[in-house]
């Protein structure tokens, strides 16, 4: 019996193994970065507000979120009984299930990446766009029409910011002529592509938002509108679950933004995760910045953002960046 | 589909409409109003408001308790301008009982008058804003908010249901901490609303939300009613306080902001400038307080209204305030009506929810800006 | 002519000199008054929302035997208050003015759910603020509210 677990086990290759480690490690660093997070999130919402946040629990109120995830922990899940168990129930672990997975390939530093798949960014947003089943089917099992609106809100929003998303991407690959984030952030070397591709880094950041459901985006869970959206229902750790979620998925997109045009791990004295991490707070700050001030947008409004502005000239983007490449080489 | 055809009236799918119950426990029906709305999609085809929730009898009660005892409930009514409403009770019990009001008792009604109204207009910004999704407008009105009601408190005892106006006069005389406590906070104000200015009244996706939403007509306005900003915003100059002047009101230069377009965007735009016109009657009142008692050497405690009915007409934060009171020459009223301006308001939502989408039901209702007590009473 | 007297004309006309007349006093807070028969109603709202006036509420005061129906037109600018009032015994309808005048449907419906006045052909005739199976009209002067707990 052992002999054959260790056969097993030397049957599979080291990358497996450091993916598992990986996937491990991330799982962790998702917790611990979520709950500095929200903590950072109230910090933020709080001094734009002339406010001070959270401040009693722990030295500057870190432990605050801690506290609130151990009060989710503890909370009894409420089910509401017409709506549809099975799915009712799975949705949460659906939703988290695939923000974890683009952690095997975010690079965060030049050695410190679970996997450098060729094909890297595509992963990331093949598991991103499944975010949106999960929503669908959590607003539309729990037999809510609160819910219902925001899942159907949900997927018309996702569906149509993906397009302008990967097309901004696209632009970056073209010109980095590789989906491999190594090769992306090596070929990063003197000048970030945030400078070559302006107009794309701006719709990434758009479509992000969108696709994060973040202010001024917000309309799946608007709350003056429909309570809380698709999870309306959801209580205790469920609603953890999704919360969680959405500061992972916040988490990233800015990592893949900072890959992708401000130069990932590079940055002036010594390359490394350091720089890395500190691009991608800030750029979650700013999208914090934006949704305490602005208003959100309707939901028609935002269609129609979408794809009579922002899809077009992602597409003028991209074929002006593949001429100009192809006049140049 | 575009926006038009998404509105279009034609395009209708009768088997696929549902019915949703938006309140009495909703984040943006202000209190607890219930709309039951007919959709189709997101699409309102029908909407019928239910009232009644906050309904306390308070006509009833006018008529079991003496006009002296009734003075505390009025500014349950309309609780973000209670002392306007304090105030129009005593104007129409003291009309029609024939008492007398110094001049300084009426200088000081008119100031906190307007401070309640400038409190009022703050705390429907924030709460219009958050309504329409940023957050951050609503903290920073409640801050000023709570500066108006700090100055508030150590002269009328009360911070939200102020019972301040008693028959004749005022309960306590203002001071110097109040003079310059609020000449401070014009100062501070005045900044404020600069700044709310720029954040706020030119941002795009705010001016997208509610331009050429809810649309309402002057004929419109009339025909259901309307009047305060409501009208205003519809391109009528209709304000009691020009119209029919009362108190000391005539004293002062002041303008009635007017905008034409009839949608959110005006009904937001006068009611944010008449703040500033609020201030500026403040500052005249304040330069021109008079000295003077501020109540009656003997306070009055038994009021005799001659039989017969009596119509005292009030401008409160959200419009005409009518008092329709009858008297048969008893110690209670015979009868007191309240017309008060959020029921005649609020009776036009369910024709200008027609064919607009549920977003839009939250941009509109809060632009007409309704207090559920007042209409319930 | 100032628009209170051309209003007072214009009544007069509809209604016969003698049933309109400026207010008995400067305090009622109104410039008009004039006792209008039932089937005049719907006709004289018609005038005065031709000449530009809105209605600022309907109500009824319980006279014993009748209900004394009140509707309270104003107009913008200038001030001019026109009060229309007219008596009618307990229980006997009055034709509605909602169709014409849509301000006038909620307040209708609130006279009948204090007072219980009946107004016919009113496109909705429910109750307005209190429950929708109440039994009871509470601005009525012979109706005793219930003891509250800590009464009873």
């Amino acid at each position: 019996m052992q002999g054959l677990m260790q056969s097993a086990a030397a049957s599979l290759s080291p990358t497996v193994w450091t993916m598992v480690l990986g996937l491990v490690l991330s799982l962790g660093f998702v917790q611990v970065n979520a709950l500095f997070l929200v903590w950072l999130e109230r910090k933020v919402a709080a001094h734009i507000q002339l406010r001070i946040g959270p401040d009693e629990v722990g030295p500057f109120g870190l432990l605050q979120t801690l506290m609130d995830g151990l009060k989710l922990f503890v909370k009894e899940l409420i089910t509401p009984k017409p709506a549809s168990w099975f799915l009712f129930v799975i949705s949460p672990v659906l939703v988290f299930a695939p923000v974890l997975v683009p952690f095997v390939v975010l690079p965060f530093g030049q050695w410190l990446q679970v996997s450098d798949m060729p094909e890297g960014m595509l992963l990331i947003f093949a598991f991103a766009s499944m975010t949106v089943f999960a929503i669908l089917l959590g607003g539309w099992s729990s037999n809510n029409k609160y819910a219902l609106l925001g899942a159907i809100r949900s997927v018309a929003q996702n569906v149509a910011y993906e397009i302008p998303l990967l097309l901004s991407a696209m632009s970056v690959v073209l010109m980095a002529r590789s989906m491999s984030f190594q090769d992306i952030v090596g070929a990063q070397q003197g000048v970030w592509f945030v400078f070559y591709q302006p107009v794309a880094a701006i719709i990434y950041l758009i479509g992000a938002t969108a696709e994060t459901n973040r202010a001024p985006f917000d309309i799946p869970e608007a709350e003056s509108e429909l309570v809380a959206g698709f999870h309306t229902e959801y209580s205790g750790m469920r609603f953890a679950l999704f919360f969680l979620a959405e500061y992972t998925n916040m988490f990233i997109v800015a990592s893949v933004a900072t890959a992708l045009f401000f130069g990932g791990w590079r940055g002036p004295f010594a390359d490394g995760p350091w720089w890395f991490l500190l691009k991608v707070y800030v750029l979650i700050f700013v999208v914090m910045w934006v949704r305490w001030t602005f208003p959100r947008l309707r939901f028609d409004q935002l269609m129609v953002f979408a794809w009579k502005y922002m899809i077009p000239v992602a597409l003028a983007n991209l074929l002006l960046t593949a001429l100009v490449l192809k006049l140049v080489a | 589909m575009t926006p038009q055809a998404m509105l279009d009236p034609t395009h209708t799918l009768s088997e696929d409409t549902f019915y949703l119950n938006m309140g009495p426990q909703h984040p943006s029906t202000h209190g607890v109003l219930r709309l039951l709305l007919r959709l189709s999609g997101e699409r309102i085809l029908e909407c019928d408001p239910v009232l009644g929730y906050s309904h306390r009898g308070q006509e009833h009660i006018a008529q079991n308790k003496t006009y002296l005892q009734f003075l505390p409930y009025p500014g349950r009514m309309d609780y973000l301008s209670a002392l306007m409403f304090n105030h129009a009770h005593c104007l129409a019990v003291e009309k029609a009982a024939g008492i007398a009001v110094p001049e300084r008792a009426e200088y000081i009604r008119v100031i906190c008058a307007e401070l309640n109204r400038i409190s009022s207009h703050l705390l429907w910004l924030g709460a219009y804003l958050m309504d329409l999704g940023a957050f951050t407008p609503f903290l920073y009105c409640f801050d000023d908010r709570e500066d108006i009601m700090d100055l508030l408190l150590p002269v009328t005892g009360s911070r939200l249901t102020y019972c301040y106006s008693r028959f004749g006069g005022v309960a306590k005389d203002i001071d110097e901490t109040f003079v310059t406590g609020l000449r401070a906070f014009i100062k501070k104000l005045r900044g404020r609303l600069k700044d709310y200015d720029k954040l706020v009244n030119k941002n795009v996706i705010f001016i997208n939300r509610t331009r050429d939403v809810g649309v309402i007509s002057a004929d419109m306005a009339r025909a259901y009613g309307l009047t305060g900003p409501c009208l205003r915003g519809s391109g009528v100059a209709y304000d009691v306080r020009r119209a029919e002047p009362y108190s000391v009101y005539p004293e002062f230069a002041f303008e009635i902001p007017v905008r034409s377009g009839g949608d959110c965007l005006d009904r937001y735009m006068v009611r944010f400038l008449e703040m500033e016109q609020s201030l500026r009657i403040i500052e005249q009142a304040l330069d021109r307080l008079p000295q003077g008692p501020v109540a009656p050497a003997k306070p009055v405690r038994v009021v005799k209204v001659p039989a017969g009915d009596y119509h005292c007409v009030y401008e409160s934060a959200r419009g005409q305030v009518g008092i329709y009171l009858v008297s048969d020459g008893g110690k209670n009223p015979y009868r007191m009506k309240w017309r008060v301006p959020s029921f005649s308001n609020l009776s036009v939502l369910p024709k200008l929810l027609v064919n607009t989408l549920v977003a839009d039901t939250i941009a509109i209702l809060g632009s007409v800006d309704v207090v559920m007590p007042e209409i319930d009473r | 002519m100032s628009i209170v007297d051309d209003t007072l004309g214009a009544l007069g006309q509809a209604l016969g000199e003698q049933a309109v007349a400026a207010a008995e006093r400067p305090s009622a807070g109104y410039h008009l008054q004039a006792q209008v028969p039932a089937q005049e109603l719907e006709a004289v709202a018609a005038m005065l929302t031709q000449k530009g006036f809105f209605l600022e509420f309907v109500t009824a005061v319980d006279r014993a035997q009748d209900l004394e129906l009140v509707y309270m037109f104003s107009q913008w600018d200038p001030a001019c208050r026109v009060k229309l009032w007219l008596s009618v015994p307990k229980g006997q309808p009055v034709p509605s003015l909602a169709r014409l005048i849509p301000a006038a449907d909620w307040h209708e419906r609130e006279a009948f759910d204090m007072l219980g006045q009946v107004f016919s052909g009113h496109p909705d005739p429910r109750r307005i603020l209190l429950p929708e199976d109440a039994d009871f009209h509470p601005l009525l002067r012979d109706f005793q509210a219930a003891p509250g707990p800590a009464e009873a």
